[in-house]
């Protein structure tokens, strides 16, 4: 059974001649133990389907379910919840708190929502992964582009969500990064049976993902499935 | 709180720099206020001290105890909660000595009044050439024993006992006898005195020719006195709306440079209850300390500031200054609160 299920979403902005069709009859599911690819060019619709994959903005039309709960039953404070506990986020842009150290940064979600986090030691374990371990008392400014990415996505797998969604996470990050990314993301599908989605136009990223999908001008085609033994 | 105190720890210049503006604001309000109730009390001190209810004086003198003679058919019987008191404008000149100018206040000393005067040194004046005066006099030099003539009067008059805070109409106040004062004035032998006081409150002149005030309203017609406390009244009052607009603007613009942070936190699911709690502490925190450091300057001040300066520092009223403050604060701090509940998570997604 699927975590995420967009189910014939179209999207509009703006009226009149301006009015702009960025999604077209987009269907995607997402599942535990799948990392699902969307690789699109600027401009086609990526974080507009992230956004709406997370409950933060209702469809022009269609429905997405969320564990089989559609969001247009849910209250707005219900989905707000949901975001605390079962997404994981990670944003293009301005994903750490200036002010806050990178251990502040996982002090603030315990703050928030006092069970089910990580434990200090899969924290340790997680930060050690990623490379971070030794940047836990430095503030975002003291950070490198590539390594607050990491923080950002260290702090969004912190609250233990069932669903990751990411946008755009290995834009700053050389090759050699890109692996170590990659291979955590795939890792928590696989392992921890997390549904994991990707939207990116780093081609990079194409040799983890168990399903590669392509968006272009907003309309959603499934690429290839690999099977796994 | 977290979240405030961290960001007030990691921006100490920005936090200092608003701290120290609320510190300059409140210690001049502090300062005004002081300066504001010294000076009315240097109106109305020597009144203070009689301990009365109200004043009886010649119905056309405007309320004005200098314009005011009652003579002693007007007057009628007075019981013993009620007293003469006789006033006259006078320069004090000695050789050796600045002129002071000064008010005479002539009393009766089997009277209540007179029993009411609190000296420092001293005792109340035997005989019609012995005075009390303020121990303004002594910080002009004088000192027990000395003498000192009024206006253009050839009698010496002998300090015998120094008072504290005697003051009337910002002048210094000499206490002396009644008869001193009918001699000074060169009054009729009818007259018998500028007012009567009564610690009575239901003390009224049954004469025609008189009129009996209440305390509050003659000291609010006392000459300058009015025009004096709205002139400060109204400059707190500014200065109280302009830190509002200050602190609002600056706290606004601390909030609006968080929005895009506080999106994504929107965005990750933190309840803006959070957020706002946030902003709301900062500025509680930030105000709070500045509000701490003037309290602090304001007592340096008090303390180190001459006795010749008329500044009265009122604890109460220095408190009530300063919650005012904070809730014009709180004011300017619920401002940006607004763009806070309002973020759009979505706008900080697609970057
Ligand atoms: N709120 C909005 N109002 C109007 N048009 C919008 C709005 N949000 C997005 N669009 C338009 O929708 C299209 C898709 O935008 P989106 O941000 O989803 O692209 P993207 O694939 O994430 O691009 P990038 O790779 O540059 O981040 C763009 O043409 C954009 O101009
Ligand atoms: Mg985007």
């Amino acid at each position: 059974m699927s975590v995420l299920s967009i189910q014939h979403v179209n999207q509009f902005f703006g009226s009149g001649t301006a009015r702009v069709h960025v999604l077209h009859d987009v269907n995607f599911d997402a599942k535990p133990g799948t990392l699902s690819l969307i690789i699109g060019p600027s401009g086609s619709g990526k974080s507009t389907f992230l956004t709406i994959a997370g409950g933060l903005l209702t469809p022009t039309d269609g429905d997405v379910l969320f564990d089989g709960q559609s969001y247009k039953d849910t209250s707005k404070k219900a989905r707000e919840q949901l975001r605390l506990d079962s997404i994981g986020f990670i944003l293009q842009a301005y994903h750490l708190l200036p002010y806050l150290t990178v251990a502040d940064q996982f002090k603030l979600v315990d703050k928030v929502k006092k069970l089910h986090n990580l434990t200090p030691m899969e924290l340790n374990e997680l930060l050690n992964q990623l490379g971070i371990q030794d940047l836990i008392n430095k503030f975002p400014n003291e950070l490198s582009g590539g390594q607050q990415q990491r923080v950002a996505i260290a702090r969004a797998l912190y609250p233990d969500p069932k669903i990751l969604l990411a946008d755009e996470p290995t834009a700053a990050l050389d090759t050699a990064r890109v692996k170590v990314v990659g291979n955590l993301f795939q890792e928590l599908a696989h392992t921890r049976n997390k549904a994991v989605v990707i939207v990116t136009h780093d081609i990079r990223l194409k040799e983890f993902a168990d399903q590669i999908y392509e968006l272009r001008d907003g309309t959603l085609t499934k690429q290839s499935t690999k099977v796994f033994v | 709180m977290f979240l405030a105190l961290k960001e007030i720890r990691k921006e100490k210049l920005r936090s200092g720099l608003i701290i120290s503006m609320i510190v300059l604001i409140s210690y001049l309000i502090f300062i005004l206020t002081s300066l504001a109730l010294g000076l009315a009390r240097e109106n109305t001190d020597a009144i203070d001290s009689w301990g009365i209810q109200n004043i009886t004086l010649d119905a056309n003198a405007n309320v004005d105890m200098r314009q005011s003679l009652l003579t002693a058919p007007q007057v009628g019987t007075l019981t013993d909660k009620e007293a003469y008191i006789g006033q006259a404008s006078v320069v004090a000149k000695a050789t050796g000595h600045e002129r002071i100018s000064s008010v005479f206040i002539g009393l009766d000393s089997h009277q209540f009044v007179a029993k009411k005067i609190k000296l420092t040194t001293g005792h109340m004046p035997q005989t019609n050439h012995e005075v009390v005066v303020d121990t303004s006099f002594q910080e002009s030099g004088y000192q027990l024993g000395d003498t000192f003539k009024l206006n253009a009067d050839n009698t010496n008059y002998k300090i015998v006992g120094f008072t504290k805070n005697a003051k009337m109409n910002v002048a210094p106040v000499i206490y002396g006898q009644l008869s001193t004062w009918s001699s000074l004035k060169g009054t009729s032998s009818s007259t018998i005195a500028s007012a009567i006081v009564s610690k009575n409150i239901n003390y009224r002149t049954s004469s025609h020719a008189l009129k009996t005030y209440s305390i509050s309203k003659f000291i609010n017609k006392m000459p300058g006195y009015q025009a004096q406390n709205l002139t400060f009244g109204l400059m707190i009052g500014f200065l109280m709306g302009i830190s509002l607009i200050v602190i609002a603007v600056f706290l606004y613009i601390l909030t609006m440079q968080k929005l895009p942070n506080y999106a994504v936190l929107r965005a990750q699911g933190i309840p803006s209850k959070i957020l706002v709690g946030a902003t709301v502490s900062q500025s509680l925190i930030l105000v709070l300390s500045g509000l701490v450091i003037s309290s602090i300057l304001t007592i340096i001040t008090a303390i180190s500031m001459p006795s010749a300066v008329p500044m009265a520092f009122d604890i109460p009223i220095l408190i009530v200054v300063g919650v005012g403050l904070m809730i014009m604060s709180l004011i300017g701090g619920l401002i940006p609160v607004r763009s806070v509940l309002r973020v759009d998570p979505i706008s900080v997604i697609g970057g």
